[in-house]
């Protein structure tokens, strides 16, 4: 399959100068529709384009686009990058996990088993410690791949339906998070069993799990529209309402410093939560129904997926952490 | 097989079954399932109005929707499940767009089995 450029005809530019951050919006081709997006080590930025089963590749110096079709019925949800430095695709459409070689742009596929589900709704991924790639499905499994081998196990979830977000930790776990299911999970690396945390908010509606540098999980809760952390070494929850009437928080990413960044749908921001200060601080976006419903970032980058207008945006600011 | 739509295609209810794995993660057709799921009940979707169900939180897309007289024929769900974004502008439903006509003649047929709106 060959990769398809894109010279847009507009980069916008637009900085949104707040405690010096500033926002930058990148115009992706129409149709597209960038669901999830994750940056890569030299600082070239993937985007799972869901409705057009491609994977796409920013560069972010010319606004240039280019289009990796990931094969036939693809329909990615989720993209991260991998330690190998490569974007890896949870491929709902192909009910697959997919590489693409971010140098030969190969795509490597590697369908799940069948013959449980031919359709399992995948969701988004992370790898754990050992180079192995975990993943969720939201029709009620979550799984495992090694890609040196090509072994794949896939579980029933707790619950059923419902596992979304998947995040691993700096210690090499995993953790994930049901959204029908309300509840975070813990899988036992090598057995794969998954032991499941209630948190303290009833029906929360976990979307998404982001781990900190001490391993903490916060979670973006739909439903209630809180931000909940919990702290596995003591066994604790907290929890915090987004600022707003009725909050509806999708996303959530934890930057080097440990400031936790959120998308909160009905205030249509980005907002970042310090945990330190308790305080929320709000990053509109400059259209309406951006529907943002993930971001993921580096030092002094947030990049953000608004799957509503067709964009990628960056919000820039100081870090602290080298 | 259950003729579904007045369209070319018609639909097999069995195989629709098998679609339903595409729409399974939010949505239900067990009046009896008790499951906190993003998508409304299609229990009895047929003929029925959009945004119709008292308790659950649409979209302003939806509702917007509703408003100007959408009802939820066999016509309509094939539009909305060919590409619910074309459909509702705005809506939360993701799923990628069911472009194949059989899949979508199957789904309906089986949706169709859920009952009929009001009965």
């Amino acid at each position: 399959m060959r990769p398809v450029l894109y010279a847009l005809a507009a980069l916008f530019l637009i900085p949104t100068l707040a405690n010096s951050q500033e926002s930058k919006y990148y115009d992706v081709p129409k149709g597209d529709f960038p669901h999830d997006v994750a940056v890569g080590p030299s600082g070239e930025v993937w985007y799972a384009g869901q409705k057009l089963g491609i994977a796409g590749r920013l560069d972010t110096a010319t606004g240039q686009v280019e289009r990796i079709p990931l094969g036939r019925n693809s329909a990615p949800h989720g993209v991260i990058v991998g330690p190998d430095g490569a974007p890896w695709f949870t491929d709902g459409g192909q009910n697959a996990i997919v590489r693409v070689d971010p140098a030969t742009k190969e795509v490597k596929v590697w369908l799940l088993p069948p013959e449980r589900m031919p359709y399992t709704n995948l969701n988004t991924a992370a790898f754990d410690g050992k180079g192995r790639i975990w993943f969720t499905g939201q029709n009620g499994i979550y799984g495992r791949l090694d890609p040196k081998t090509g072994d794949m196990k896939v579980w029933d979830a707790p619950k059923g339906r419902g596992p979304y977000g998947i995040t691993g930790t700096p210690g090499g776990d995993i953790w994930f998070v049901s959204l029908a299911g309300s509840y975070l999970a813990n899988v036992d690396l090598e057995t794969g069993a998954a032991a499941v945390y209630e948190p303290p908010t009833k029906d929360q509606g976990a979307r998404r799990v982001w781990a900190d540098s001490k391993g903490r999980l916060w979670i973006s809760e739909w439903n209630s529209g809180n931000v909940s952390v919990y702290d596995p070494a003591g066994k604790s929850w907290k929890q915090w309402k987004l600022p707003g009437e009725k909050p509806r928080t999708y996303a959530v990413w934890v930057d080097p410093d440990d400031k936790v960044w959120l998308a909160d749908w009905a205030a249509n921001a980005i907002v970042r939560f310090d945990p330190v200060t308790e305080k929320f601080e709000s990053f509109p976006s400059d259209r309406p129904t951006s529907n943002v419903r993930q971001m993921l970032g580096r030092k002094g980058e947030t990049w953000i997926a608004e799957s509503g207008t067709e964009r990628i945006r960056v919000i820039r600011y100081p870090a602290k952490t080298n | 097989m259950v003729p579904a739509t007045s369209f070319a295609v018609e639909g097999d209810a069995g195989r629709g079954e098998r679609v339903f794995q595409r729409c399974y993660s939010c949505h239900s057709v067990d009046p009896n399932d008790k499951s906190k799921l993003q998508g409304p009940s299609l229990h009895r979707i047929m003929g029925r109005p959009a945004a119709a169900i008292p308790d659950f939180e649409y979209s302003d897309a939806m509702r917007g929707k509703a408003a100007a007289g959408l009802v939820w024929d066999a016509a309509a769900l094939d539009r909305f499940i060919a590409d619910p974004e074309s459909l509702v502008p705005g809506t939360r439903m993701t799923t990628p767009p069911l472009r194949d006509d059989q899949e979508r003649a199957d789904l309906i047929a089986y949706l169709t089995l859920a009952g009929p709106y009001g009965h």
